[in-house]
């Protein structure tokens, strides 16, 4: 199946190159095909002015690539350049350079035309792009630009249809992604990482940070049209467990009770968080915070917020916010870490414990 | 520069040229017998050597000495790819990579000799694992799956090879494998249900020598596809044989499609490297459906085991389990846990661990240690030969693993979902599986890669960016020096001009460590 619906997904690609700009919502065909893998290799975009594509061949491609990629952040995406500069501008900056940017003086009038043409088309994309997607995505240009991107960069632990898999979670369910109108989420997270989580940071340009969110948008749009046959954890798939189980389980053998109150701070929790992103808090809040106390050699003690623990530096955040660390050889600290009961917890789960203690969990509206 | 093996040649070669009026300056020439005996000024392998120890017979720094350690040059790539990649070190030059670049680097100075650049937007840009080199030449592969040779002096490339076809989903992270005239590269590809195979080049012609599939075609009734050669293997010399850990199988997270034990995916196996055929294979992962590839470095150790002289095979696998095998035969002599594992029902009369089909994921999520990320990954351990210890980065960890009939039968097929790790330094007694001394390097990260010394010295990471030297014996901390970055790759050591270099790699920069030159601190032992 993967394989059908891939091959209906480039169709669609090649559709949308083929029409330029178009938006074109191709409808899948009935049929057996099986070998959507083969990707032709002759995928190939449409050439607006061949005159203008060999001029960017012969000027431009060196260092802005074969697609109009760039290489940021020294040299600039041309994707889309057209939505941020008049062609008069694009026109003065060919002519005259910029920065690291040798001018090209001696270009004619109608080659400059044809190149301005050209920069206008969709970029050409690479046919990896064309794996497992699915639905009918309608792309846009700029969507299709942010799938290579996100091909090359983010494929690996999100999956290829941004639907999760190795380790990234499925972001077509992501809350920020859902919230984002315009890409500025997407952007900050791209840009700035999630460390603790493991992600890096990207060093991509404004206008590919909006190709990506287009492109995850697409993803969005093409994911709710599966409904049932929808990839990933559903909300659906995570009641399999018994809530009055669950109700021994939180207050008995599995001490949840010591810490925690279904009127106290879980009042409302199931209204708070949902599914997948429930059960994982449930299991390891990994936003939990420790305290800790240190002592300096003079006595005093200073209590905050651990910030930071390796196995040579503590530091910690006081009542006012202010960042305080330490050579941890120098002072004596305890750190108090009540988010520890929910590793040692982990040893002692059977997975009924946990599918009971998530649905009772959910009872708490 | 010492060739013990060869020792009356280069003799003879010496008088030859001095008696022609010229000195032999080294120039950047690998040849096949100094991979046999590495000299203490090189590292002409991925691992150091063909064992797979990452061991060096070095002593200047030394426990006694290594908190003077101090930086003799860092070089900065000025790129975001973090370093993964253990460099070579041939004639004063180091050679390491990021995806699609290779860097030629004074390993004195650290000053650039030359930058090469493969242009490819297609396949994989996860990491890139480094070079290989035979000769004047190097071998890089690729994202796009191609296996380039460029010459060692300028970078510039003498050809250009296909692994495997991008299109149908591979690429290629690793760095070959040199042994005689083959150069073996393998491939990446689980995105797919693909073949995982290595493939065998004439190291001058870059004519396909051979073969070898870890699995049947893909479309076989019942079979699996997979088996991914994505790290580099060793070679045992006296045996001839080559020894890959291979990749998790295709569709990952759902093996209904794929019943039995999908050999050789997740599988240690032995090759014949002049024709590529199996000479015996273990399947360390049996019916693996949690991608826990078992590419971790296959260690080759001579030793004694409970009493009698053994040619052992020992990997830390990513499942979660020390396995120590004969190499001769691939037989079990130890499978032993090294970390929390929920998964196995016990371990089988061959030493294999026993899959608990209720701990394969399921609609509604199965909690399982360790976590996709594994018990440890592609930073290598180190043997020790002085303590007879195997000295890992381990990584205690747990996470839910989820697959339902809309996942389908293709790809990852699944989703899973790390809840909590930490990572631990751990000294594994190979007799049995005892872990002697461990230490804690950071919660939620992994650690780095590892390199012990003769002088009694293991240098790895922690979590948050220190490069830690720790006494073998008993694992303290003697010097540390934070990066910026936590090391994602392993580092290595080599001697010039009477001067250890140590080298790491983090973030997108190197640093090479020496001790003061102002303070002559040879340890005599």
């Amino acid at each position: 199946m993967e394989r059908f619906r891939s091959l209906v997904f480039l169709v669609s690609i090649l559709a949308a190159i083929g029409l330029s700009a178009g938006h074109v919502a191709v409808h899948a065909a009935a049929g057996g095909a099986d070998n959507g893998a083969q990707t032709p290799a002759t995928a190939k975009a449409a050439d607006p002015d061949a005159a203008g594509s060999e001029s960017y061949a012969m000027h431009c491609a060196v260092c802005h690539g074969d697609r109009r990629e760039g290489n940021p952040p020294g040299v600039p995406s041309l994707v889309n350049i057209k939505s941020h500069l008049t062609d008069q501008q694009i026109a003065q900056l060919v002519r005259e350079g910029k920065g690291r940017m040798p001018g090209f003086p001696k270009l004619n009038d109608d080659e400059l035309t044809g190149l301005l043409e050209y920069l206008a088309s969709a970029p050409p994309v690479s046919p990896v792009l064309a794996g497992n997607h699915h639905g009918r995505p309608e792309l846009t240009a700029e969507a299709v630009a942010g799938g290579a991107l996100f091909a090359q960069n983010c494929a690996f632990c999100h999956g290829r249809d941004a639907m999760g898999g190795e380790t990234g979670p499925d972001l077509t369910l992501s809350k920020l992604v859902l919230a984002d109108t315009d890409g500025s989420k997407i952007s900050a997270v791209v840009t700035e990482g999630r460390i603790e989580k493991k992600m890096p940071a990207f060093q991509f340009s404004s206008q590919e940070l909006l190709t990506l969110a287009a492109f995850l948008r697409a993803r969005v749009v093409a994911a709710a049209a599966m409904k049932g046959r929808r990839r990933g954890v559903d909300v659906s798939d995570l009641q399999t467990g018994d809530a009055d189980s669950g109700k021994k389980y939180f207050d008995g053998a599995g001490g949840c009770a010591r810490c925690h109150s279904p009127t106290g701070d879980l009042a409302g929790i199931a209204r708070r968080f949902e599914g997948l992103q429930l059960e994982m808090r449930m299991l390891y809040p990994k936003d939990a915070k420790s305290s800790v106390i240190v002592t300096l050699p003079s006595g005093q003690t200073i209590a905050g917020t651990l910030a930071y623990l390796d196995e040579f530096t503590v530091g910690l955040r006081d009542k006012d916010g202010v960042y305080h660390s330490w050579a941890v050889e120098r002072v004596k600290y305890t750190v108090d870490s009540p988010v520890q009961a929910h590793v040692e917890q982990l040893a002692k789960y059977t997975d009924d414990d946990i599918h009971n203690l998530m649905v009772y969990l959910q009872t708490l509206r | 520069m010492k060739f013990p093996t060869n020792a009356i040649a280069f003799a003879a070669s010496t008088l030859l040229l001095l008696a022609a009026g010229s000195l032999p300056l080294p120039a950047q020439n690998l040849e096949p017998e100094q991979l046999l005996n590495p000299s203490s000024e090189s590292w002409p392998l991925y691992h150091g050597d063909y064992s797979g120890k990452r061991h060096s017979h070095l002593t200047q720094i030394a426990p006694q000495n290594v908190a003077n350690l101090i930086l003799a040059w860092a070089f900065q790539t000025n790129q975001l790819a973090m370093i993964k990649s253990s460099p070579l070190v041939v004639d004063g030059v180091l050679f390491f990579t990021v995806p699609n670049n290779v860097w030629a680097v004074d390993a004195r100075s650290g000053h650039m000799l030359w930058h090469y650049v493969h242009k490819t937007e297609e396949g994989e840009f996860i990491g890139h694992r480094g070079v290989a080199m035979y000769k004047g030449w190097l071998y890089f592969t690729t994202p796009d799956a191609h296996l380039i040779s460029l010459n060692a002096k300028d970078g510039s490339v003498r050809w250009d090879k296909i692994i495997a076809d991008v299109k149908l989903g591979y690429w290629s992270t690793m760095a070959p494998l040199v042994v005689g005239n083959h150069v073996i590269a393998g491939v990446g590809g689980d995105l797919d249900n693909l073949c995982g195979y290595l493939r065998s080049f004439d190291p001058d012609t870059g004519e396909v020598q051979w073969q070898w599939d870890a699995s049947p075609p893909p479309g076989t009734p019942n079979a699996t596809t997979g088996g991914t050669t994505w790290m580099t293997g060793t070679y045992d010399p006296e045996l001839n044989l080559v020894y890959w850990g291979t990749g998790n199988p295709t569709p990952v997270l759902n093996g209904a499609t794929r019943p039995g034990d999908d050999a050789w995916t997740c599988s240690i196996v032995a090759l014949d490297p002049d024709t590529g055929k199996l000479v015996w294979g273990f399947v360390a992962s049996p019916h693996d459906t949690h991608d826990w590839d078992a590419v971790e470095t296959p260690v080759l150790v001579d030793a004694d085991f409970h009493g009698k002289p053994r040619k052992m095979l020992m990997q830390s696998s990513r499942n979660g389990y020390f396995f120590v095998l004969d190499r001769t035969n691939g037989k079990s002599l130890l499978t032993v846990p090294f970390g929390p594992i929920n998964w196995t029902s016990g371990v089988d009369r061959e030493g294999r661990p026993i899959p608990n089909p209720d701990k394969e994921p399921k609609p509604d999520g199965r909690l399982i240690a360790p976590d996709e990320g594994g018990m440890t990954n592609y930073r290598s351990p180190s043997f020790d030969p002085r303590t007879g210890l195997f000295i890992v980065d381990a990584r205690p960890s747990w996470s839910l693993y989820f697959t339902k009939p809309a996942d389908g039968e293709y790809g990852w097929a699944g989703a899973d979902f790390g809840l909590w790790s930490k990572s631990v330094i751990e000294a594994i007694d190979y007799q049995t599986g005892k872990i002697r001394w461990s230490h804690e390097v950071g919660q939620g990260g992994s650690g780095a890669g590892v390199l012990t010394t003769d002088s009694g010295l293991t240098f790895t990471g922690d979590s948050t960016g220190n490069i830690l030297a720790l006494d073998t014996r008993n694992g303290k901390t003697l010097w540390h020096a934070g990066t910026g970055a936590p090391m994602q790759t392993s580092p290595i050591t080599y001697e010039l001009d009477g001067r250890q270099y140590l080298v790491t790699g983090s973030g997108g920069v190197m640093f090479a460590w020496v001790l003061p030159v102002s303070k002559p601190t040879r340890v005599a032992r």
